[in-house]
């Protein structure tokens, strides 16, 4: 599910999941690169939070918001990072459509002013589409840090278009930005915004013909925001997006008149000679030549230091350091930047690296998490503010005002909304998701995370993944429904499906894994034979997957963002907004689940339901009681875990039942939320066919695990 | 195929048979795989352009202008490098 807005007013979407404040007022688009600052600058500009952290695929879906800059309140679209017209990915893919959708008063498209050269052959693709453009260099910080001086007066002048630097982590530049975008859509566009790229003349004239053909007749119904040359350019490399625009307009009654009816096969013939008269695919042709302009401009607007020939990333600084020192006080900035240096190159140390990984798994994720939030802080809140007074005060009032046994045990029964439901959500789940969100916030922001895909990728690479399939596997212990659309990111559908399988089986979820963590830890053996177990399943099932589903194995390319300083505010915002979202998501459920079992009580159904599920469970060596854990697991796992928790709290459960139940847990698919999302990324075949196996298998798991244990004598 | 200004006086040898911290220019990509192609071009790893290989291992960590990219072997032995 997508992670709420938190808006800045109240009344817009007030209990409402989505959120989708300004619609109907003119609109502003973020666009740009990856992890260059979009969201930053769309929290800066709007008010309300969405998602920040250091590493490129964090949004992956569009956001909205609403801004008031000057006199006049804009609707704010903030996209999935894209590197070009041109997408690649299915995350790119979603920002390409919405420029093609949407009509947009102002377009930012914000780059990363250390990158300029790499950035601004986007630029000139979003002039070429004839969009309303306003260049924000973002990042100006760090490009100062590095020395680089951009004149971006001059640049302005060079593309035409108004031109600002920014440091929107910081706010700066946000009131020339907001005074520009106001100055801006006042002028009404009274300016051309065209950058005429010329390709050559041996492909000119194919691109203009076919641009003179998409030309529609007066009242043609569909349109675009973007620019027929454009068009036509996209159509030359084969892009689906133009060619579904193409398929729109044939079917379109009066898009083109009668005259003009063989359009649409002339275009597909002009495309093919196109590109056959090219030596080489017209995408790196049209590349090339792009980048030759910008190099052109860069070189009048942008000064770097000189740098050293021979740089390693260990001494990078200290290199720097020596050759600056002749330069005013910008020995001590590169000195500065030596330090992150030596800690990036541990982290990805081959050897040294792992350690690193141990190191944070065990402080952030072991101690903090597990035993911190989910023993001390849980065991408090359970037992001694909701256990000791306020269930007992809640009960006991409860049941003096509404005398009628059936509503009694609804509210404050065994099962009851308040007693079950609240307590679990409230006492259990809250702190432990938070801890977690805390801990994986700062991880994130550092950009740790595509450091440890770098590590990891080779290994990841048996199992039919790529290193860059490290990054939604690792937010899937956060959650695995925001995991599943964090898929998008990956380049092959074979990948994106075993990534998909693979987070629906053994990835456990934070709330979850805080409470098996806490429960485990206190013995440490149990601990070791859920991690062995669990990570056993991982690769056995990555392994399986990928020698049995067809397709390429995945490459791997991914940007390495620098490690950041993680801000304070982002991470407490950011925290915050993911517990909001867990708690709205997970309470509506569980109180949905205490009044189902409710009504299952009343009609006999719930018996029913669990002397079915008792099989399963004695099956595998369980206690008949223990069905009801397994009956929640089908809701949500984390639901189930809590009701492992209790049973655990009672004293129910042998140490080797407890670790048997808890690897069938995690087993489980993580819940509805999750399996719907399958559904929308992966289609509900898959979906189905993905839980089909998932139940089973976990079963049988606990059922061979139970069997070893036994086999072997093992008491825990 | 996609080449750049060709430096005859000086050896192209592949990313992974390049040392490390020794600075290059990128002299050609040449894969087949159209995709690979399109994104190594839009995350800006042209021809023309000055690379410096940081690591090999784990996995093959590369600067192109300020930017750094972790790519595969699979993928580096597509990068041709003049040095
Ligand atoms: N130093 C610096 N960091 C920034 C700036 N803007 C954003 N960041 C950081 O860059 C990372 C990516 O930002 P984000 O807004 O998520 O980028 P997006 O992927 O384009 O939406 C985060 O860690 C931000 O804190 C800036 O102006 N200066
Ligand atoms: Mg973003």
């Amino acid at each position: 599910m997508k992670l709420p807005v938190i808006c800045s007013e109240k009344e817009c979407c007030c209990g409402k999941k989505e959120c989708t404040p300004g619609k109907g007022l003119p609109k502003i688009i973020l666009i740009g690169n990856p992890n260059v600052g979009k969201s930053s600058l769309f929290n800066a500009l709007s008010g309300s939070y969405t998602l920040v952290s250091n590493y490129p695929g964090t949004s992956v879906e569009i956001t909205h918001g609403k801004a008031r800059i000057g006199e006049r309140e804009y609707e704010i679209i903030d996209t999935p990072g894209m590197y070009s017209l041109l997408p690649v990915s299915e995350e790119e893919r979603v920002s390409q459509l919405l420029l093609f959708e949407e009509k947009a008063s102002v377009y930012l498209h914000v780059i990363d002013a250390r990158n300029l050269r790499r950035m601004l052959s986007f630029t000139l693709q979003l002039l070429e589409a004839e969009l309303p453009l306003i260049l924000v260099l973002n990042m100006m910080d760090e490009a100062e840090e590095r020395g680089i001086e951009i004149n971006i007066s001059e640049l302005s002048r060079s593309l035409g278009i108004p031109v600002i630097g920014t440091v929107s982590s910081e706010g700066k530049g946000i009131e020339e930005l907001k005074a520009a975008i106001s100055e801006f859509t006042l002028e009404n566009n009274a300016q051309k915004f065209r950058q005429k790229m010329d390709y050559g003349s041996k492909i000119e004239p194919y691109i203009e013909a076919v641009e003179g053909l998409l030309e529609p007749s007066e009242e043609a119904e569909i349109s675009t925001g973007i620019s027929r040359r454009a068009i036509s350019l996209l159509m030359h490399q084969e892009d689906r997006t133009a060619f579904e625009y193409l398929r729109r307009a044939e079917k379109t009654p009066g898009y083109w008149d009668e005259r003009h009816e063989k359009n649409s096969e002339e275009i597909r013939k002009l495309v093919k000679a196109a590109s056959k008269i090219s030596e080489v695919p017209l995408s790196y042709l049209f590349t090339l030549k792009r980048q030759e302009h910008v190099n052109g401009i860069v070189e009048q607007v942008m000064e770097m230091p000189e740098r050293s020939e021979n740089k390693s990333s260990e001494n990078a600084g200290k290199i720097r350091a020596e050759d600056d020192t002749g330069k005013n006080g910008s020995k001590i900035q590169s000195i500065n930047l030596a330090f992150p240096e030596k800690i990036d190159s541990i982290l990805i140390h081959p050897v040294l690296g792992i350690p690193a990984l141990f190191l944070i798994l065990y402080f952030g994720l072991y101690l903090f998490v597990g035993v911190f939030a989910a023993g001390t802080v849980v065991d408090y809140l359970e037992n001694t503010v909701f256990g000791g007074y306020i269930n007992p005060f809640v009960t006991a009032k409860f049941i003096s005002l509404v005398p009628y046994p059936a509503l009694q045990d609804l509210f404050v029964g065994e099962y009851g909304i308040f007693t079950q439901a609240v307590t679990y959500a409230i006492a259990l789940i809250l702190p432990i998701v938070g801890a977690f969100f805390l801990v994986f916030s700062i991880i994130e922001d550092t950009g740790y995370l595509p450091r440890l895909g770098l590590l990891l990728d080779s290994m990841f690479k048996k199992i039919g993944l790529s290193g860059r399939a490290v990054i939604p596997m690792v937010l899937g212990f956060g959650c695995s429904t925001m995991a599943t659309m964090v898929t998008r990111t990956l380049e092959t559908k074979r990948e994106r499906l075993i990534a998909n399988i693979l987070l629906a089986l053994a990835i456990p979820c934070s709330a979850q894994l805080g409470i098996i963590l806490s429960i485990l830890s206190r013995n440490p053996e149990s601990l070791l034979i859920w991690s062995v177990v669990i990570l056993l399943e991982f690769v056995l099932i990555g392994f399986l997957a990928s020698r049995v589903l067809p397709g390429e194995a995945p490459t791997f390319i991914l940007e390495m963002p620098p490690l950041r300083k993680p801000k304070l505010s982002n991470i407490l915002v950011k925290t915050y907004s993911r517990m909001h979202w867990y708690f709205l998501e997970v309470l509506p459920l569980f109180v949905l689940a205490s009044v189902l079992i409710w009504i299952g009580r009343l009609t006999g159904l719930f018996a029913f339901a669990l002397k079915i599920i008792e099989y399963p469970t004695v099956w595998i060596g369980l206690p008949p009681d223990a069905a009801d854990v397994f009956l929640f697991g089908f809701f949500r796992r984390d639901f189930g875990a809590a009701g492992l928790y209790g049973m655990h709290d009672s004293g129910l459960l042998t140490g080797v039942q407890l670790v048997v139940a808890a690897i069938t847990l995690t087993l489980f698919m993580p819940c509805i939320a999750q399996f719907m999302m399958t559904i929308k990324e992966r289609g509900f075949k898959t979906a189905l066919a993905i839980s089909g196996f998932i139940f089973p298998f976990a079963f049988l798991t606990g059922f061979i695990v139970n069997t070893i244990l036994k086999a072997l004598g093992v008491s825990l | 195929m996609v080449t750049g200004n060709s430096h005859l006086s000086m050896k192209t040898i592949t990313l992974c048979a390049m040392e490390t911290r020794k600075t290059g220019k990128i002299d050609r990509l040449e894969t087949k795989n159209p995709g690979i192609l399109q994104k190594l071009m839009a995350m800006g790893i042209l021809p023309g352009m000055p690379i410096t290989l940081l690591r090999k291992s784990p996995s093959y960590l590369f600067e192109v202008d300020q930017t750094r990219y972790a790519v595969d072997r699979e993928i580096a032995n597509h990068i041709y490098v003049s040095c």
